[in-house]
Parts: C-alpha cells; sequence; structure tokens
C-alpha cells in the first residue's frame, strides 16, 4: 500500500537528520569542552582558547585539585552525597505514603488533601517569609538539616506518583483488607512492590534535584564545612565572574584567589560526573517520568 | 434545632471516616507537617509586606505602614519596574522559543528512521536538563570568557574586535534566553512526543493513501494534533509569567555587579533587596509577585477549561 517516497519526502527526511544532528550536538557540544579543557594543559588553553579537543593531553589539572584543595573537594563531595542520600530516601517515603493515601478511592478526604496540596502551588508566601520562619523559628541556619529538610516534599511529584498509584486496581488492596492487613502494610507489601519503576522514576528525579541544589546552600549555609558541590562550584564561578567585569575594587581582587581556566573545567566534571556516568542507565526512567507528567488522568 | 442535629450528624460522620482510615491519614502527616512548615505557616509572615519590620518588635508588633512599601516597589526606585520588565521579557521569549524549539525537534525527530540516531541524538538533547544552572553558568563562561573564551576566539580569527562579555550589561538578557532554551528544549521535545505517541495511526495511513505528502501530513494532521499540549504547556507559563528563574540568574551571573542589576529578575531582586531594603520592602515585593501569579494561574486555568471541556490545568 506504501506509496513512494517523492522528492519532497526525501528533502524532508534529510533535512530532519541534519536538523535533529545539529540540535544534539549543540546540546552536547558543552560538555565535550569542558571535558577536554579539564585535562588540558593550562599553559596551551591559555594560549589556544577552550576547545572541545584536548589539546597537549594532561591529568595535571586533577593532580593539582587532589593535592591542594582536595580536602575542601571531598569535603564537598561527601556533603554532597550525605545530603542526596538521606534526602531522596526520606523525600520518597514522605511522598509515596502521600501519594499512597490520596491515591485509594476509600479515602473520603482526599479531595480535601489533595486541595492542600494545589494550594501550594497556587499561592505561595514568597522568599522571605519563607527564609524567615526557616531561619528564626526552624534553626536552619548552618545546619546541614537546612541542605535537606527544606526540599523534602514536592507536589509535582506527589501527583506523578500518585498518578501511577491509580493504576493499581483497588480490588487487590480489598483482598488484603478482607485478610485483616492495615492501610500500612497494603502501602509496604503490595503498593510498594507493584510500582518499582514508577518509585525508581521519582527517587531518581529527587535525587537530581538534591545533587544539583545549591539553592539552600546559598540560603542557609555560611560554614564552608557545610558547602556542598554546587555551592563551592558557584563560589568559585561567582569570584570569577565578579572579577570579569573588572569593576571590583583592585584591593577586593587581590583577595580572591582564582583558580585557572582548567581547575574550573575539572570542578565542573567532578560536579557532573556521576550524572555523566550514570546517564546511559537512568535515562530512560526520567523519559517515562516526563511522560506521564505531561498526560494528565 | 434540626440544624444542629445536622451538624452533630456531619460531625459524627467525620469522625467515624476519621477513626475508619486513620492508617491513611496518618500517613499523610508528615507531608502535611512539611507543606504547614514550609507553604502555610510563612502565610502568616505576608504580614510584614504591611509594616516596616525590626528584630525588637517582630511580625505583628512592628509599625503598620500601610502600602508605603509596595508604593515604593513602584515608584520608589527604578529597580521596580525593571525587575518586572525583565521577568516578562525573559519569560516571553522563553515561552515563544518554548514552543518554537520543543515542538520542531519533536517534528522533525518523527521523520527519522535510525533507531540508534534516535536514542543518540536523543540522549544528547536531554542532556542538559540534568545540569545545574552553576554548570551551566561555567559552561557559558567558557563560551563568553574575554581571552580563553570559544565566543571571542572566532570573532578574532574573523578579525573581529574582542567584546568584554562580563563587562557589558546589553547582551545578558539574549544569553539567558538561549540558556533557557538550551537548558529545556530536549525536556519538552519529550513531553510532544509523548502527545504524539498517542495520536490515532489510521489518520495517517489514510494521509498516506490519499497521496499527501509527509510535509502535509505535518502541516495538517500533527501540528493541528499537537495544538491541545502546546495550548496546555503554555497557559502554565503564562500562569507563572511574573516568576522568574532564580537559579538561571544567579547560576550565571553570579556576583557580577556590572550585569546583576540590568538582568535582575523579581526573584533576583528580592534576594538582593532582602539585604539592602530590608525583609518589609521584599515581604511586598514578593508579595506583588505571588498575587499576580495566583490571578494569572486562575485566568490561565479558566482558559484551559474552556478549552478542553472542563479540564482545567490543576
Amino acid at each position: 500500500m506504501k506509496r513512494k517516497l517523492n522528492g519532497s519526502d526525501i528533502a524532508l527526511k534529510i533535512f530532519a537528520y541534519v536538523f535533529i544532528g545539529l540540535i544534539g550536538l549543540v546540546c552536547f557540544y558543552p560538555l565535550l569542552m569542558t571535558l577536554s579543557v579539564s585535562f588540558s594543559s593550562e599553559k596551551v588553553i591559555a594560549f589556544k582558547g577552550y576547545s572541545a579537543i584536548p589539546q597537549q593531553f594532561s591529568l595535571d589539572t586533577y593532580i593539582y585539585i587532589f593535592g591542594t584543595s582536595g580536602m575542601d573537594i571531598l569535603r564537598s563531595y561527601g556533603v554532597t552525597i550525605l545530603v542526596t542520600v538521606v534526602g531522596t530516601f526520606l523525600a520518597l517515603l514522605i511522598t509515596s505514603m502521600l501519594a499512597f493515601a490520596v491515591s485509594v478511592s476509600d479515602l473520603k478526604y482526599k479531595n480535601v488533601i489533595a486541595f492542600i496540596c494545589n494550594f501550594t502551588i497556587i499561592f505561595g508566601a514568597g522568599l522571605i517569609p519563607w527564609y524567615y520562619m526557616c531561619v528564626n523559628y526552624y534553626h536552619l541556619k548552618d545546619n546541614i538539616m537546612g541542605l535537606i529538610v527544606p526540599s523534602l516534599f514536592s507536589v509535582w511529584n506527589m501527583f506523578l506518583l500518585r498518578t501511577y498509584f491509580k493504576a493499581i486496581s483497588q480490588s487487590l488492596y480489598e483482598a488484603a483488607r478482607i485478610d485483616g492487613a492495615n492501610y500500612f502494610q497494603i502501602y509496604l507489601r503490595i503498593a510498594m512492590p507493584l510500582s518499582k519503576t514508577p518509585l525508581l522514576t521519582v527517587g531518581l528525579m529527587y535525587a537530581l534535584q538534591f545533587w544539583n541544589d545549591w539553592w539552600n546552600a546559598l540560603m542557609f549555609v555560611t560554614d564552608k564545612k557545610l558547602w556542598p558541590l554546587q555551592y563551592f562550584l558557584y563560589n568559585i564561578l561567582s569570584n570569577v565572574n565578579a572579577i570579569s567585569s573588572g569593576r571590583v575594587p583592585s584591593g577586593a581582587a587581590a583577595n580572591i584567589a582564582l583558580p585557572s581556566e582548567t581547575v574550573k573545567m575539572a570542578v565542573t566534571i567532578l560536579t557532573i560526573g556521576p550524572i555523566i556516568f550514570a546517564y546511559p542507565f537512568i535515562q530512560k526512567y526520567f523519559v517515562n517520568g516526563v511522560m506521564t507528567g505531561a498526560v494528565k488522568e | 434545632m434540626a440544624k444542629t442535629g445536622a451538624n452533630r450528624q456531619t460531625k459524627h460522620d467525620t469522625l467515624h471516616e476519621l477513626k475508619k482510615n486513620r492508617v491513611l491519614y496518618a500517613m499523610c502527616i508528615p507531608g502535611l507537617i512539611f507543606l504547614l512548615l514550609f507553604s502555610y505557616i510563612p502565610l502568616a509572615g505576608l504580614w510584614m509586606a504591611f509594616t516596616n519590620y525590626n528584630v525588637v518588635d517582630g511580625i505583628f508588633g512592628s509599625p503598620f505602614v500601610g502600602l508605603k512599601n509596595l508604593r515604593y516597589f513602584f515608584f520608589g526606585t527604578g529597580m521596580g519596574p525593571k525587575s518586572i520588565y525583565n521577568t516578562l521579557f525573559i519569560n516571553f521569549w522563553g515561552i515563544i522559543l518554548g514552543l518554537i524549539f520543543p515542538i520542531s525537534i519533536a517534528v522533525f525527530f518523527n521523520e527519522i528512521g535510525g533507531k540508534l540516531y534516535k536514542k543518540f541524538t536523543q540522549s544528547m538533547m536531554f542532556f542538559p536538563y540534568f545540569l545545574s544552572w552553576v554548570v551551566v553558568g561555567t559552561i557559558v563562561y567558557g563560551f563568553f570568557a574575554t581571552d580563553v573564551g570559544v565566543v571571542n576566539r572566532l570573532l578574532t580569527s574573523f578579525g573581529v574586535e574582542k567584546i568584554r562579555w562580563y563587562a557589558e550589561a546589553k547582551y545578558w538578557k539574549t544569553i539567558l534566553i538561549c540558556c533557557n532554551v538550551w537548558k529545556w528544549s530536549g525536556y519538552n521535545s519529550i513531553i510532544y512526543l509523548g502527545a504524539m505517541a498517542g495520536f490515532d495511526k489510521s489518520l495517517f495511513e489514510a494521509a498516506e493513501v490519499d497521496g499527501a505528502t509527509r510535509l502535509q501530513q505535518i502541516r495538517y494532521l500533527t501540528l493541528p494534533m499537537l495544538r491541545p499540549t502546546a495550548v496546555v504547556l503554555t497557559l502554565m507559563s503564562i500562569g507563572r509569567i511574573f516568576f522568574g528563574d532564580f537559579g538561571m540568574v544567579y547560576g550565571i551571573i553570579g556576583n557580577n555587579p556590572v550585569i546583576g542589576d540590568e538582568v535582575a529578575v523579581i526573584d533576583t531582586y528580592v534576594y538582593s533587596a532582602m539585604r539592602s531594603l530590608g525583609f518589609s520592602y521584599s515581604t511586598a515585593v514578593g508579595l506583588f509577585q505571588s498575587v499576580m501569579g495566583l490571578i494569572l494561574v486562575t485566568i490561565a486555568n479558566a482558559v484551559a477549561k474552556k478549552i478542553n471541556d472542563g479540564e482545567g490545568l490543576f
């Protein structure tokens, strides 16, 4: 039945291949550039500038980083890993419990609870009252909890999980109820095991959020010992940025030790390193999550 | 008396329900406590917007000043209107380009046959989504650094004078818009691809039989069928048009004193005003933003309901 491809179809196909290839390159080129600079020798970069092909391949930068400021970076790595692991676990627990509860059709006030959640998306107090409470009453300043607790629950992720839980047949629950199980046992023994992929999806979304977070650190952390990796990088970049503007008083500029070009890029690579390695395996879960989140039930 | 009887009845029902499903309600408690602490209790702090807050008197003891803080935001400094303009400007172009790129990517991606090629390119296009804005900031630096940056190297190789990007504020709104498109296009194209996966294949087969070229199928079938998705996504963006991307602006611009004010969005302005102009004033700015957000989301939701047969955004 298939009609032969005509000229216009072939032209379109070629254009599609080229277009998608170009967009892919534009999206990926910066990573190649960052990688290659971090593996180049500093002198060549200063002379030739950034490029996507390593110039005079060398590991000097990484050796230098772990030799001099190594302790700081390793500690930041530790903070980030701790925050990501603890935060993701707690966030997934809190989110999945609420999502499960509002997915049970038997629950009379599920819509009230959903509204309580939804309202926070529609209207918020804004930064200052939130900050005021966090600092003055919840004592999150210079506290590792400040990097975890404010991000423990995302209404979007809750609704995403609820969509998945809703797909589970309620008759399974009823059978378990007749056998004398309460809903927490049902959640633990039926709903969770049946939702491994969704839990992995939402768990990875939380993990990415905790790994990439520097906002909480910007808000609450002054103590350098509590800097997560992203905030460590932010401080380097921010100083470089201020000096590049050329409007910093010379006295102040002298006090800021600027890392070299290769060091900046090496720290960037260290920051995104685990993501690069995990990317081939985790990507499909994110695609899955994006598609489910976009399709409203 | 009948009325109180009915009240007692509902009260009884409520208690009964809470008792019957106590396990489920208990499971909601951690999440609800979170929302109470971080979303609902802070609402009380909005009162600061109408006072001249000082530490000694606290939120509710500080002198009431009415709308003075808000007036100052609109008329007192140039920064208020400027931050509103910047927020709307950056978001407006974000919405327009955020339609053009993701839809084109999805449409052309669908025309490609090679499985491996598809997998490879999609991985590349989705990658920016996984990077934090700070990382994007270092990448931007790699492009726009005065001496070593890619862009200036290109310019000099064409014999054009170098530009000191980090000292010239006028380019940065454009750069930020590009970064936004770069980071989100791959992600958003997946939403459109998801919608396309649900299309009725027989329509396309029929069009093929009738001799329609692929281009005609895109023009008369794919694009019109993508419209509902595009409308919903756009309405959601319009609902949030008064909210700037703090992470993007701060992650890329950092402490830069020359560019900072020029590209300030409302969110970054609130943050910097907190330090320089105090809690009350910056709360008022935040309140303005929240109220505008509430109004626009409500309108967007109503419009979505009208278009989508009663189904709103939330």
